[in-house]
């Protein structure tokens, strides 16, 4: 069997605009994402946590760096490959849900495949929507669901291909506290059933005490790991982080 | 509210030029004819003042519908676009007339700048057409033009007022019901026409019927051979129109019959073919002037090859009658693919996050845009449909009359080359419109 990580960075670093004008927003990360992990990236505003997640997606090309999916170096691919890095190796669960307003629920979780060209697998659909508890809204366009419905959707949608990492970004930034529990402990499922890898970033500690560690990022670059977080903790931690930031600036 | 207005133009430069534009070409249109009709208010001959208010009245009141049309249509897209925006504005507590305003006072921006301009582009205009008049012997040599203040002023005010009512529709609509955030998506296609739209699109196609009947009944009988001419001849517009008017509720039926086919040619035809069916109240603002762009120009242009062959070539009457029906065919042609390429940029500019969202979850760069031109597809497809369906109303009935029987005897090549321009045409502004949003990438949250 071989042990290479699910995701895995080394010396990542992005810098916005150049000249005096550049911002460092990473500056030198270095991660690694064991399969079947569920991590929390946590950090306060322009830590780069954001970054983190648009570079491991290949949705910006690092400064400097690799990043490392499922064993493959991708950090030189072209648009093309990382598209294709996207559809097959990548699931995305946004604060936004970004659902296509005019596919159904059931649609919207086999389009990763059919943009693969594969056909969509209607059980293999069925079946992550029953497990998302939609099983009974395969029909429904979007806005007849609720918030909370349509980023169950997303998740399927995220799991439909299998994918080597599962990366959300602030998954329940736009949901009621009993609605965020509900699409947490799914994604904790997906871990722990399917042996999903989640990498998953955040601000809120309740989001984060359901990973099982927590990379905390500050100004570019990893400020703390914590392991088996609860809410209590991690909000703790942050308040620390957040004096360390006052005291860099 | 109008510093919040500009500020809001700015923000959606694409939409809102695309307004402009018709909006441009549509005053300088409407305000040429009423130059020529102020005209022939003035110290002219009865003779010319009769041709000149037979140009300026007819034919600028069929420009004037149809540009009141597109204008109405394209500007409504932009404001429809904006729900969520507004909703926005409710949410942090604008009152639902407060909101109104701000569309209001938008649209009243856009469409005065555009009618302005527009209007002083008429005035030479005017003075062109005036000119090819008196060249073509169809006014005496001694006429002076004296298209002025008046017929501008009018143009603008009839341009500004129709911009307005169009927003003060769309804009009532997108502001009653609660305040909520979450309507933005909610512009999937379930929306259903108001009851006075079904109404005018059904009266419309019914009038031009009735016409089309009336011609082969009574007027193919009158001695004078021009009378059918004047009864069948609007008819394929008047239907047009009618269809146009109601082209969400036609698009939506006519794709959703034709998805199941078109989902099996791939993930692309797939994707346009739910987008142009659940969302039909969008791409019905590109539909309607594709019907209106090939009924006018087949309708119109047979009718004039018909009368041609039959008795027009020689006959003097006939020279000006068909002048003006070529000259309001070209005018609308013109104005109708201004149209479909405006109102495509409007729809595509103001898809961009969902665009964006595709290319996220994996589509690439070429799925995306070849998306977009299967969705123009399948719109001008069933738009040219609908346009030569439309173009039979003026066709049968004066074929008819002129004893050619329901078939016309020549220039039946004529609706293959409209249809391939139509198409032609309608693919050109998707892709130019899906170009222009750039590369897809970067960040989305």
């Amino acid at each position: 069997m071989d042990t290479h990580a699910a995701l895995e960075v080394t010396g990542l670093a992005h810098t916005y605009g150049d000249g005096p004008n550049a911002v460092p927003a990473l500056a030198g990360v270095d991660l690694s994402f064991a399969r079947g992990t569920f991590t929390a990236v946590m950090g306060p505003s322009g830590s780069g946590k954001s970054t983190f997640l648009n570079c491991a997606a290949g949705l910006e090309r690092p400064t400097a760096g690799r990043v490392v999916v499922d064993g493959r170096d991708v950090t030189d691919d072209d648009e093309d490959a990382r598209t294709r890095l996207r559809r097959e190796r990548l699931g995305f669960v946004f604060q936004g849900f970004h659902l296509l307003p005019y596919l159904t629920a059931e649609q919207n979780v086999g389009l990763p495949l059919r943009l693969a060209g594969r056909r969509s697998d209607r059980t293999r659909v069925r079946e992550l929507l029953a497990r998302v508890g939609l099983g009974d809204r395969a029909h429904h366009l979007p806005t007849a669901l609720s918030g909370g419905q349509q980023q169950r959707v997303a998740i399927a949608r995220a799991l439909v291909t299998a994918p080597a990492v599962l990366l959300a970004d602030e998954p329940t930034g736009a949901l009621d506290t009993t609605t965020a529990h509900e699409v947490l402990a799914l994604l904790r499922d997906s871990v722990d059933t399917l042996g999903q890898t989640i990498v998953m970033v955040t601000h809120d500690p309740v989001a984060a005490a359901y990973a099982d560690s927590v990379v905390f990022l500050v100004d570019g670059r990893v400020a703390g790991r914590m392991d088996r977080p609860t809410a209590d903790a991690v909000a703790g931690q942050l308040a620390h982080l957040d004096q360390l930031t006052r005291v860099a600036s | 509210m109008t510093s919040l207005a500009w500020a809001s133009l700015r923000h959606r430069a694409t939409a809102f030029t695309a307004t402009f534009v018709s909006v441009l070409l549509g005053a300088a249109l409407i305000g040429a004819f009423a130059t020529l009709a102020q005209t022939g208010m003035g110290d002219v001959s009865a003779d010319d003042a009769e041709t000149l208010r037979i140009m300026g009245i007819v034919v600028g009141s069929w420009g004037s519908a149809i540009v009141l049309f597109s204008v109405a249509s394209t500007l409504g897209i932009t404001v429809r676009q904006r729900a969520e925006e507004i909703g926005l504005l409710r949410v942090v507590g604008a009152t639902p007339r407060q909101a109104r305003r701000l569309v209001l006072a938008e649209a009243a921006a856009v469409t005065g700048l555009g009618a302005v301009l527009g209007a002083l582009l008429a005035w030479p205009a005017g003075l062109v057409l005036l000119a090819l008049l008196r060249n073509g012997g169809m006014v005496s040599g001694t006429v002076e033009y004296a298209g002025g203040p008046a017929a501008l002023a009018v143009t603008v005010a009839l341009v500004v007022l129709t911009g307005l009512v169009a927003a003060a529709v769309t804009a009532r609509r997108s502001t009653t019901g609660p305040a909520t955030l979450a309507i933005a998506e909610a512009a999937s296609g379930t929306a259903r026409m108001r009851w006075w739209r079904v109404l005018l699109g059904l009266l419309l196609i019914g009038y031009g019927v009735a016409m089309a009947v009336v011609t082969i009944t009574v007027t193919a009988h009158d001695s004078d051979p021009y009378a059918s001419m004047s009864t069948s001849g609007s008819s394929c517009i008047l239907v047009a129109v009618g269809l146009a008017t109601l082209s969400p509720v036609l698009l939506r039926w006519l794709s959703s019959a034709c998805a199941p086919a078109v989902g099996r040619t791939g993930v692309v035809g797939w994707l346009a073919a739910y987008n142009t069916s659940r969302r039909s109240h969008l791409l019905g603002a590109v539909l309607a002037p594709v019907i209106v762009l090939t009924s006018g120009a087949v309708g119109v242009l047979m009718l004039v090859g018909i009368d041609h062959r039959t008795i027009g070539a020689g006959h003097p009457e006939g020279r000006t009658i068909n002048l003006l029906n070529n000259l309001i065919t070209g005018m609308m042609v013109v104005f109708a693919a201004v149209v479909v390429v405006n109102a495509f940029a409007a729809v595509v500019a103001g898809r961009r996050a969902e665009l964006q969202r595709l290319r996220l979850l994996g589509a690439t760069p070429s799925q995306v845009e070849r998306s977009v031109l299967a969705e123009a597809a399948i719109v001008a497809g069933i738009g040219v449909l609908l346009g030569l369906l439309a173009s039979l109303a003026t066709v049968v009935p004066f074929a008819v009359a002129r004893d050619e029987g329901p078939v016309p005897d020549g220039q039946l090549w004529l609706p293959v080359v409209v249809v391939v321009a139509a198409t032609g045409l309608t693919l050109l502004s998707a892709r130019s419109a899906v170009r222009r949003l750039g590369p897809l990438t970067g960040a989305v949250r």
